[in-house]
Order: C-alpha cells, then structure tokens, then sequence
C-alpha cells in the first residue's frame, strides 16, 4: 500500500518534472525542473531498491548534469530563453504526433504483451557486492570508463575552447 | 506494484523526451530531452533487474552504472559542441544553422 502510494507520488513528479523542462520557455527555470525530474527517478530507483544507482543519479545528474547545463545556458545567449521568438521547430506538429506515435505504435504493444512478474524478490542491500562485482568480473569495463571519461573531458575542453586562429604569425626577427 | 507499472511509466517518461527532440529548437533543450529520454532506459535496466529470476547477479545496477558514466561523458562533449558552435553562429538556435542545406 505504501509503496503504491510512493510510485504513484514519485512517478507523478518525474513526469510533471520532465513535462516541464521540455515545455518551459524559460531555460534557467526549465533546467530546474530537469532536476527535479532526477530527483524523481532517484526516488524510484530507491523504491526498487537500487540505492547506489539512487546515491549516483543525485551526484551525477543533479549535481553535476544540472550545474554543466546551467552554466552552458549562461555561456550561450538570452538566459530567459527564447523570448519574443518561435519556440518551438518549424515541423512540431509532425515531431509530436511521431512522439505520440512511437509511444502508441512501437513502445505499449510489446509492453502489454510482456509476462508480467508479479512480484519482487526479496534481496539483500547490494552495494559490497556491487563493489566487488565492480573489482572482479567488470574491472576491464571500468577501465575503458575512465579512459572514455578523461577523453570526453580532453575533448569537451578542445571543443569548447575553439580554434585559435592564426591571426599574428610570429614574423621572423 | 507489478513491472508492468515501471515499463509504462519508463515509455512515457521516454516519450517526453522525444516530444522536446523534436519540437524544440533550443540546443541545450534538445540535449537535456536527450538525457530524459537516457534516464527513462536507465529506469528500465533498474526495473527488468528489480522483477528478474536472479536479481543477485546485479547486471541491472552495474548497466545502469555504466550508462550513467557514458551519459556524463556524452552531455559534457555536447555542451562543449553547443557551446563552439554559439562561438561560430552567435546561436543555438538549431533552425538557423542550416549551412549544409541545399537553397
């Protein structure tokens, strides 16, 4: 009974939250409804008691996916968002009703034609064996992780640094 | 509380993304629609492990895991490109840079 009431509260919140960061004019305000759409999804991965995955979705999204996107609001132009101008795509009408589409055609058959297991099992707290799980069998996944980690930063940081043009050669003296 | 609950609600949340994919023009707004839709797929990793024969197994947590880092990685490339191409149009509008398109 309680965790019906969880479900329904946090997956209530995790679709007005994503609902309103994607129709929000304003972009700052938009961003903060994205966070609270993670917190939403952090709440439901503790209610299917993943609490790692919970632990990590609020420090790598709402800490720093948010703090990365805020930033790059205020980098780029009007922080209020697009005032005065076309919100949305020249085609939104065909891009909504494909959304509304993939979701009737594609995504609800092969759900409800899903054996639905009725109920959970019941386990243990699993962040020692994730660890471990992490150190054993997965250590050579976690190692390319951190390789793709520290070339996505060298990249962001060569992207986003730009090109120098060569306005001034060094003139030979 | 049966899978079927999570499933549903991981299509919508899903949905939700592609809606702002494809009817905004705001970069920044298409990348983060990018990542709900990333974070509905996460939901099901977590959900199909949550109701599996051998949730000891932990593949769910450790996908998801992995996902996570990947969507990190991905959302900062992105931003860095949003922000290298504001340096060259002086937009993000993504209807205005239309350089490859034949006139």
């Amino acid at each position: 009974m309680n965790e019906e009431i969880a479900f329904w509260m946090l997956s209530a919140i995790a679709v007005l939250g994503a609902l309103v960061a994607v129709r929000k004019r304003n972009l700052i305000h938009g961003v903060f409804a994205l966070m609270v759409f993670f917190a939403g999804l952090a709440g439901l991965f503790l209610l299917l008691l993943a609490e790692f995955i919970a632990a990590a979705q609020i420090l790598v999204y709402i800490g720093a996916v948010g703090i990365l996107l805020l930033f790059a609001i205020m980098l780029t132009e009007r922080v209020a968002g697009d005032d005065g101008r076309r919100m949305t795509s020249r085609g939104w009408f065909w891009g909504l009703v494909a959304a509304v589409a993939v979701f009737v055609v594609l995504l609800l058959p092969p759900i409800q034609q899903f054996p639905s297991p009725e109920h959970a099992r019941a386990i243990e707290p699993s962040v020692k064996e994730l660890g471990e799980k992490l150190m054993h069998p997965y250590v050579v996944t976690l190692e390319v992780l951190a390789l793709l980690l520290t070339a996505a930063l060298i990249g962001a940081v060569t992207a986003a640094q730009g090109v120098r043009m060569p306005k001034e050669e060094d003139s030979p003296e | 509380m049966t899978l079927h609950h999570y499933l549903i609600l991981a299509a919508v949340l899903f949905c939700v993304g592609l809606i702002g994919v494809f009817t905004r023009r705001n970069a920044i707004v298409v990348l983060f629609s990018v990542e709900i839709m990333l974070n509905a797929a996460n939901l099901n990793f977590i959900a199909f492990w949550r109701y599996s024969e051998n949730p000891a197994l932990l593949h769910g947590p450790l996908f998801t895991l992995f996902a996570i880092a990947v969507a990190a990685a991905e959302v900062a490339v992105g931003l860095a490109l949003v922000i290298a191409v504001y340096r060259h149009f002086k937009t993000v509008d993504l209807e205005s840079m239309d350089t490859l398109r034949e006139e």
